[in-house]
């Protein structure tokens, strides 16, 4: 049971975040090798900003924001339990102010890099990412840096059902991110932002502008991981700036992203549970299989390399990943490609 | 007679080879003009140049008496000048039939990617490209991803996007290299008949095909032009002379 709760919690989480890579990554072209970046700003929203919101509506101050967090979790929890109308309020500003701080934080971390080719743009963009991941983990006048900061808990109204209420309200979320990627991508949209991968000069030559396009698959990529990183942030109850590593949320959502099918939402979902199903399973074993391979080292690192080989193999073997890309046939096309073909037929 | 397209004294240099080296050419309304010259002589890089893709190092172009010298290309194509290019850039992921829908204007993308109300201009889109892939030969191929096609097929695709806008000026950079002979006068016959609403800036070596079709002529060498007329510039001695240096 508690395998169940651990793979769909994560699985919605990393469904999020590999989504809006997707959309980036797999359709615009642009590997946002700072996608972590993305998803701290989510938690920053949440440990930073709405801590800080709250503790001025409930008039408390402290000396610094560590304890600040400490009386508002304690005060806000009791109002909540008392009106969880206030927890819904609280849960749907936070997640609105991360997507929104996640556009903008998108916009402003791609315009130094927007001109660049596409692989200085990739590292551009893990630098940015870098910096700002290592300074809030060194500051503590943000997220608390090293000790991080408490967050409320905005159901806990829901008393003992509050963790599987929570898990499902992430899966919620990620319905709608993949309801909302399909939509915009199964579109004309989409279509740009795939010719856009494949071809920026082809494109410019069609009208478009290539800094504007990647300017907004990028504030909406980052809206989105944003999310992810806010209900990360409201599920565990703190933020600790550490747990935002480029590996977590850069690596592995590239990874699952190339397993899955790059430019394909369906396959990407694939790829996610695939990935969640094998990192529970090493995180199971792991003890036991440092033990099996006596192995010099911690199994972390045994599973960042195991990931590391996936990746690789993927790449070099099946860099379409399980499901391919499939074109934009939207309905009107099919329609008209239905009335053709009839018409020839008779 | 109007002029839709012109230029000033554009030059460009690569290092120190001059690609373009005073070029002044004037394009004319609902017409056909031509430009020939042997490989290297600053064709390609004109219309490089004049559609932004290329910044130049001095000189001027005009285009419907607007300045638009240096202008990102996307906005040189939104002011209605369409260029394919030479060595064909297909979206090789992406179908047949999206390569042309690509180059439909649908405007406001994102909005309506959201607000679904892209449906109608889709299928206008689709019944447009259906109309040119026809015309070209390639609807049977609609729905096969650019990478497949053959060269001549890619030069063809390269023509259908472009008819795909709604142009004012249309350049062709070697748009019937490799395509067989009657489907390029069927494609020049075409652009013969749209000429009432749109003028066209060819660059192309089958004169025997092209000719016939061609109200004006521009010759270039070494980034210059060298002679400007109407069949009679194959005749000026500085033609013949460049071409025959050009074969031998
Ligand atoms: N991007 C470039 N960088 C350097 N040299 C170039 C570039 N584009 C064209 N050239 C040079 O400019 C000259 C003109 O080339 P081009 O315009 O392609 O000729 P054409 O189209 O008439 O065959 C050639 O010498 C070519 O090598
Ligand atoms: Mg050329």
């Amino acid at each position: 049971m508690e395998i169940l709760f651990s793979f769909a919690l994560w699985f919605g989480l990393y469904a999020i975040v590999a989504l809006s890579l997707n959309l980036e990554y797999g359709f615009a072209g642009i590997p946002n090798f700072g996608k972590a970046l993305a998803v701290l700003v989510g938690a920053i929203s949440v440990g930073g900003i709405m801590n800080r919101i709250l503790a001025y509506f409930y008039g408390i101050s402290e000396d610094n924001v560590i304890s600040l967090s400490s009386s508002v979790r304690g005060i806000v929890n009791d109002a909540i339990l008392s009106d969880p109308v206030l927890g819904i309020v609280i849960f749907l500003s936070s997640i609105t102010l991360a997507s929104l701080l996640g556009a903008v934080a998108g916009v402003i971390f791609i315009l130094p890099s927007v001109k660049l080719k596409q692989d200085y743009l990739a590292i551009t963009l893990l630098a940015i990412s870098e910096v700002v991941f290592l300074v809030t983990n060194y500051s503590t006048e943000i997220v608390g840096g090293y000790y991080g900061v408490s967050v409320p808990d905005v159901f806990t109204f829901s008393g003992n059902y509050r963790n599987t209420f929570f898990i499902l309200v992430i899966l919620l979320f990620a319905f709608l991110v993949y309801f909302f990627v399909e939509r915009i991508s199964n579109s004309p949209f989409g279509r740009v932002l795939k010719a856009m991968r494949e071809n920026e000069d082809v494109l410019k030559a069609s009208g478009k502008n290539i800094i504007v396009l990647r300017i907004k698959a990028a504030a909406i990529g980052s809206a989105i991981a944003s999310i992810a990183g806010a209900l990360f942030s409201l599920y565990s109850l703190n933020v600790i700036a550490s747990s935002f590593t480029r590996v977590e949320w850069t690596f592995y959502p590239f990874l699952m992203v190339l397993l899955g099918g790059a430019g394909n939402n369906k396959g990407v979902l694939a790829g996610v549970a695939v990935f969640v199903f094998a990192k529970i399973f090493l995180t199971m074993f792991k003890f036991e299989i440092t033990a099996l391979l006596n192995l010099p080292f911690e199994a972390i690192w045994f599973e960042y390399m195991l990931f590391g080989i996936l990746m690789f193999l993927v790449l070099y073997y099946k860099p379409e990943g399980i499901f391919k890309e499939k074109p934009i046939f939207t309905k009107p096309i099919k329609k008209v490609v239905y009335k053709i073909s009839g018409a020839k037929n008779n | 007679m109007e002029i839709v397209l012109k230029t000033q004294n554009l030059s460009k240099f690569f290092g120190g080879l001059k690609a373009l080296d005073n070029v002044n050419v004037s394009i004319q309304k609902n017409k056909i003009t031509l430009i020939v010259g042997p490989n290297g002589s600053g064709k390609t890089t004109l219309i490089n140049t004049v559609s932004g893709f290329y910044k130049a190092d001095s000189g001027k172009v005009f285009f419907d008496g607007k300045d638009i010298t240096n202008k990102p290309p996307h906005e040189i194509s939104k002011l209605g000048i369409t260029r394919t290019f030479q060595i064909p850039q297909p979206l090789k992921k992406l179908t047949v039939l999206e390569n042309l829908l690509v180059f439909y204007n649908y405007g406001t993308e994102l909005i309506e990617a959201v607000n679904g109300k892209w449906k109608k201009k889709e299928s206008d889109a689709t019944e447009k490209a259906f109309k040119i892939l026809e015309f070209l030969k390639l609807d049977h191929l609609w729905d096969v991803q650019a990478q497949n096609l053959s060269g001549g097929q890619l030069k063809l695709l390269e023509i259908g996007r472009a008819l795909m806008r709604e142009s004012k000026l249309f350049i062709a950079d070697e748009p019937v290299a490799g395509v067989n002979p009657v489907l390029a006068h069927e494609i020049l016959s075409r652009f013969l008949k749209l000429k009432d609403e749109m003028s066209f800036l060819l660059v192309e070596h089958r004169l025997d095909i092209v000719l016939k079709y061609t109200d004006y002529i521009y010759v270039m060498a070494n980034g210059k032009i060298i002679a400007e007329g109407r069949e009679e510039v194959f005749e000026d001695p500085k033609v013949v002379e460049v071409y025959l240096s050009a074969k031998g």
